[in-house]
């Protein structure tokens, strides 16, 4: 990272967008305590991640882009394990995590090991592992990477919900399309720096070689190949 | 916290439940190496025992001394002469042939006229004493030189064991000849026949020797094959858990579920105390299975049943501190390894090469001067120490507690550097 200072509102729909390698996956990490800044800090609510991190850690929900969960435990077992470390636990669990599965058509192969799912399924349920403790940001780091068109409409119907209950969501994505409609802000980085942001018609309206976030995307960063 | 706990115990069980294969690492596969191991040396001892091991035997003499060695080998269960049938001939050539084509361990030949030999220097020594002008002054004594044959690929150990039971025996048909030929002599030097010295060679065996095996309890435990085996083995089998615990380890972090942890508001060392429970009583359960097979299977195929002593407390004890120690172990590996297969050769590798210089493969007694004071450090020579001193001295707890206290510090070590080492990387 080269300098970043973002700043994200309460109950925004932030989405960040970069190339490969431009720094999407590292920002989310240092935001949720998985990694330690070189220097500077990360603020909550005005608080230090570093300093309160196991209360911090309590509102925080994350979203890896890789399915982080235990692919011989079934969706049940996984979900009872994540929610209680989130400190949620019994008859409380059990009616989150049961709506949830219901919400994401899981119920019927909640008793299945996730290791037999689909990739839609699995990237579902890593999604329910993320918000049983109903956080207040959540960090989606490309959440519907390798998704159906089925199961990305659903996914994405239900973070708008969660952000309509309060939910601050810090989101990364390849679907230029599928940030424009989501996000409230988006902000479009490169070599570990934000390039431009704002909200998507404000990012349009300066733009005079398109009307869409792609051809703007294209634009700000170079159109060479890039790999992570 | 505790409702935290619980489940990361839940998630470990279930891990393990799921994993047939690791199942059957963890809970088979110490099982069959006790019975095997137990059952090989048991057998290789028997088999020495009541085979006997096969001495080629000349007897050039054809006299006294010839003639007794010979009986005395016969009636030696360790020796089995000349293929169980002493009336073939071998000729020190052919002995020697044989010897070292390996159809023999042993070969013993004894020269010819060795009793005579041995006659003639007694009679001239007791001459020499009661009527010293009357000899020629010849100092020239003949030495009769019997020889032992040793095949080159015999175990060294068990040949010198072998040489030196068959040398004192020698030794003591030679005294007896020489005493003999002594009272002979002197009858012919003594006046009447009262007077004569009684030629009775046991009488002058005023020295004798017990084994008796060394204990401060009142009840003596017999060391044999079982006793030494398996407990050896047990503590190696329950240091092979490093291999599942490493391998789970790994898998975490491979498939992500660790960076989801680290991003909870739980600390990583209660999810690894979850799991560090779960591996101690999977090893307090290898350690009951391993010490069923001693005192249920293994005696019904003729071995001798395992004596726990009389001290459960303490083999609770070095069960549990050899447990944490394997577990701490384990999480070690886990930490510092990076892929499965860089665990499986790292866990598997240090646990053999701890075991060896611990004293599992070979007694460290026998060891060299430095791999003896290296012996010291390996875990597994804690955990042995501790179950020897229930098993074979038939020790209490406060015998166990310097090798348990051990192993329990090797515990914090290994997981204080697992911690530290997890914190530097997730900082650097």
């Amino acid at each position: 990272m080269n300098g970043l200072n973002l700043v994200i509102e309460q109950n925004e729909i932030f989405g960040l967008l970069g190339p490969n390698g431009a720094g999407k996956t590292t920002t989310i990490s240092m935001l949720c305590g998985l990694i330690q800044p070189s220097s500077g800090e990360v603020l909550i609510n005005g608080e230090n991640l570093h300093h309160h991190a196991e209360k911090l850690k309590a509102i925080i929900g994350i979203v890896p882009q890789d399915i982080a969960l235990y692919p011989t435990l079934t969706a049940r077992e996984n979900l009872n394990f994540f929610g209680n470390m989130y400190g949620i636990h019994g008859k409380k669990l059990k009616e989150v995590r049961e709506e949830w599965l219901e919400k994401l058509g899981l119920t019927d192969a909640a008793n299945r090991q996730v290791g037999t799912y689909s990739g839609g399924m699995k990237r579902r349920v890593n999604l329910i592992a993320g918000i049983l403790h109903r956080p207040k940001i959540l960090f989606l780091d490309e959440p519907t990477v390798g998704v159906d068109v089925h199961s990305r409409t659903v996914i994405i119907e239900h973070l708008k919900e969660i952000n309509k209950t309060g939910t601050t969501i810090l989101y990364t994505s390849h679907h230029l399309q599928e940030a424009e409609n989501f996000c409230t802000h988006i902000a479009i980085m490169d070599y570990g720096n934000i390039i431009m942001k704002g909200t998507p018609a404000e990012l349009l309206a300066n733009f005079k070689g398109g009307n869409t976030l792609e051809h703007l995307f294209l634009d700000l960063t170079d159109r060479n190949l890039r790999d992570s | 916290m505790i409702e935290k706990l619980k489940a990361s115990v839940t998630k470990e069980i279930l891990l393990l439940i799921r994993d047939k294969t690791g199942l059957a690492v963890l809970f088979i596969m110490p099982m069959v190496l006790i019975f095997v191991m137990t059952l090989i040396q048991d057998s290789a001892f028997r088999s020495m025992n009541e085979n006997g091991i096969p001495v080629v035997f000349v007897n050039e003499d054809m006299d006294s001394l010839g003639f007794s060695i010979q009986r005395g080998l016969q009636d030696n269960p360790l020796c089995k002469i000349n293929n169980g049938d002493p009336s073939i001939i071998y000729t020190s050539e052919q002995a020697n042939q044989a010897v070292s084509k390996g159809e023999f361990i042993l070969g013993i030949i004894v020269p010819a006229n060795a009793t005579k030999s041995i006659q003639n220097h007694v009679k001239k020594m007791v001459e020499n004493v009661l009527n010293p002008e009357s000899v020629a002054n010849d100092n020239a004594s003949e030495i009769v030189e019997i020889k032992i044959l040793i095949d080159p690929v015999a175990n060294k150990s068990f040949v010198n064991s072998i040489v030196s039971n068959i040398r004192e025996f020698i030794s003591e048909l030679k005294m007896q000849l020489m005493f003999e030929t002594f009272s002979n002599e002197m009858s012919q030097f003594l006046p009447s026949d009262t007077e004569k010295p009684d030629n009775n060679y046991k009488q002058t065996q005023i020295v004798k020797f017990q084994e008796v095996y060394a204990t401060n309890k009142a009840e003596e435990i017999k060391p044999n094959a079982v006793q030494h085996n398996v407990p050896a083995w047990s503590v190696f089998a329950v240091f092979f858990i490093v291999l599942p615990l490493t391998a789970g380890i790994i898998k975490e972090k491979g498939e992500g579920s660790i960076f989801r942890i680290y991003t909870m508001p739980t600390p990583y060392a209660l999810v690894l105390t979850g799991k560090i429970l779960v591996y101690v009583v999977i090893c307090l359960i290898q350690f009951i299975l391993m010490f069923c097979v001693g005192l249920f299977l293994l005696p019904l195929l003729g071995l001798p049943i395992l004596n726990l002593g009389e001290s459960i407390a303490g083999i609770f004890i070095v069960c549990i501190a050899s447990a944490f120690a394997a577990t701490g172990f384990g999480v070690m590996v886990g930490t510092l390894a990076r892929t499965e297969p860089q665990g499986a050769i790292m866990g598997s590798l240090s646990v053999l090469l701890l075991s060896a210089l611990g004293g599992i493969w070979v007694p460290s007694y026998i060891m060299p001067d430095l791999m003896q004071k290296i012996s010291a450090f390996s875990p597994l020579n804690w955990g042995l120490a501790g179950f020897y001193e229930l098993f074979l001295r038939n020790g209490g707890p406060a015998d166990v507690i310097l090798p348990s206290l051990k192993l329990f510090i090797f515990f914090v070590l290994t997981l204080s550097i697992a911690i530290f080492y997890n914190k530097y990387k997730r900082s650097s």
